[in-house]
């Protein structure tokens, strides 16, 4: 899987900075310790600043599994705890069913 | 904005076949909570691009945790779920998800997504050449393996070699879990069938050849799927004392003859 770090312009910001997460390929179990580590530099303010918004792009994503699923739960609760939120942002298709399946959908924002 | 393939996906979750379906997809399942859900979601959303009609069955093994349940609570109108009393083996649960199949082309997939479902239309075209039988190959030119285990190389490259030799099969690759059959050569391969663990892939197709279908393999994608219920090294030995078992029922008669045309195979 791919992951590329995107700075949003300022005015994709509100109160927080804000931070784009574009994912391709498969995102599965062996991915989630990458993952978990670039949005640990994230949220912790390594590099350019904390940030507490993090967007999430799946729309290049072929597969997710339930370990990577609860991944992104997790993320989104460590955002939601520093009054952001980890935002999933327009899934493909496989993956929009599978949030749907799965009733993530209901517990995430999706944009 | 519409989106034709989520708008496909719902109406195959929502409105019951009012013909027979073309594609059956079987997914065997013993204890896969933590798997089944996703893999259904990948699955029913490929397959419901297709624009065909398809049926999903989920052969479950006999599942002590709440795989059943899971799929159960899905509530798509077009999967079947059919139980088992007791853990048979995968190939008895393949068995019995291949023997319900209506459809006229009978996939079974691992519930693991280790083969990605969208290779599903490379295994058609081989159908389409006039193949009885299709095998998803790690091992033909062309595959592309991730993340596989030593162990695992070892084990399936010693097999290859092994199977070749003795049964002349032609693939290399016997026991990767994406294999697609007609549902004429599904019928009479599946109702032959007597082994019922790791080795039913080699018995079938060793069934394939004896009996003259048309098989070939077609390179896929594998990637090797964390939480792999395969321990290579008690598997090889049930599979050397499985290839002999299958010899062994040959000789005895037990596999039957078959009015099917045979053909020669190199």
């Amino acid at each position: 899987m791919d992951i590329t770090q995107l700075p949003l312009p300022s005015e994709q910001s509100t109160a927080s900075h804000a931070v784009e997460l574009r994912l391709a390929g498969r995102f599965d179990a062996h991915e989630v310790d990458t993952f978990r580590a670039i949005l640990g530099q994230i949220l912790d303010g390594s590099g350019s600043g904390a940030a507490t918004r993090v967007l999430v792009s799946l729309a290049e994503v072929e597969f997710i599994d339930s370990t990577a699923l609860a991944e992104l739960v997790r993320g989104m609760k460590h955002c939601r705890e520093r009054d952001g939120d980890l935002i999933l942002v327009s899934p493909s298709d496989p993956v929009r069913v599978i949030l749907e399946l799965t009733r993530l959908d209901l517990a995430f924002t999706i944009e | 904005m519409t989106n034709r393939t989520l708008d496909a996906y719902r109406v195959w979750a929502e409105v019951p076949l009012e013909v027979e379906p073309l594609y059956s997809v079987v997914i065997p399942a013993y204890n896969e909570e933590w798997r089944i859900v996703p893999t259904i979601g990948a699955i029913a959303t490929h397959m419901s691009s297709l624009g065909e009609p398809w049926e999903l069955i989920v052969a479950d093994d006999g599942s002590t945790d709440t795989t059943a349940e899971l799929v159960r609570d899905l509530e798509l109108v077009n999967l079947r779920l059919l139980l088992a009393e007791q853990n048979g083996g995968k190939g008895s649960a393949v068995r019995r998800g291949v023997l319900q199949a209506r459809g006229s082309v009978i996939l079974f997939a691992d519930a693991d997504q280790s083969t990605p479902i969208e290779q599903f239309e490379a295994l058609v075209a081989e159908l389409e050449n006039g193949y009885d039988v299709v095998v998803g190959s790690r091992a033909a030119d062309g595959a592309d393996v991730a993340n596989k285990s030593l162990s695992r190389k070892v084990f399936s490259g010693g097999l290859s070699l092994l199977v070749k030799g003795l049964f002349r099969l032609p693939v290399s690759d016997t026991q990767c879990g994406f294999k697609m059959f007609t549902a004429d050569a599904a019928e009479r391969l599946f109702r032959r069938q007597v082994i019922d663990e790791f080795s039913f892939d080699l018995e079938i197709l060793y069934l394939a050849r004896k009996f003259g279908f048309r098989t070939t393999e077609v390179p896929v994608t594998w990637i090797d799927a964390p939480g792999s219920k395969v321990d290579a090294g008690k598997v090889a030995v049930e599979f050397l004392r499985d290839l002999a078992i299958i010899r062994w029922n040959d000789l005895r008669g037990r596999y039957g003859s078959d009015n099917h045309p045979r053909i020669d195979q190199r």
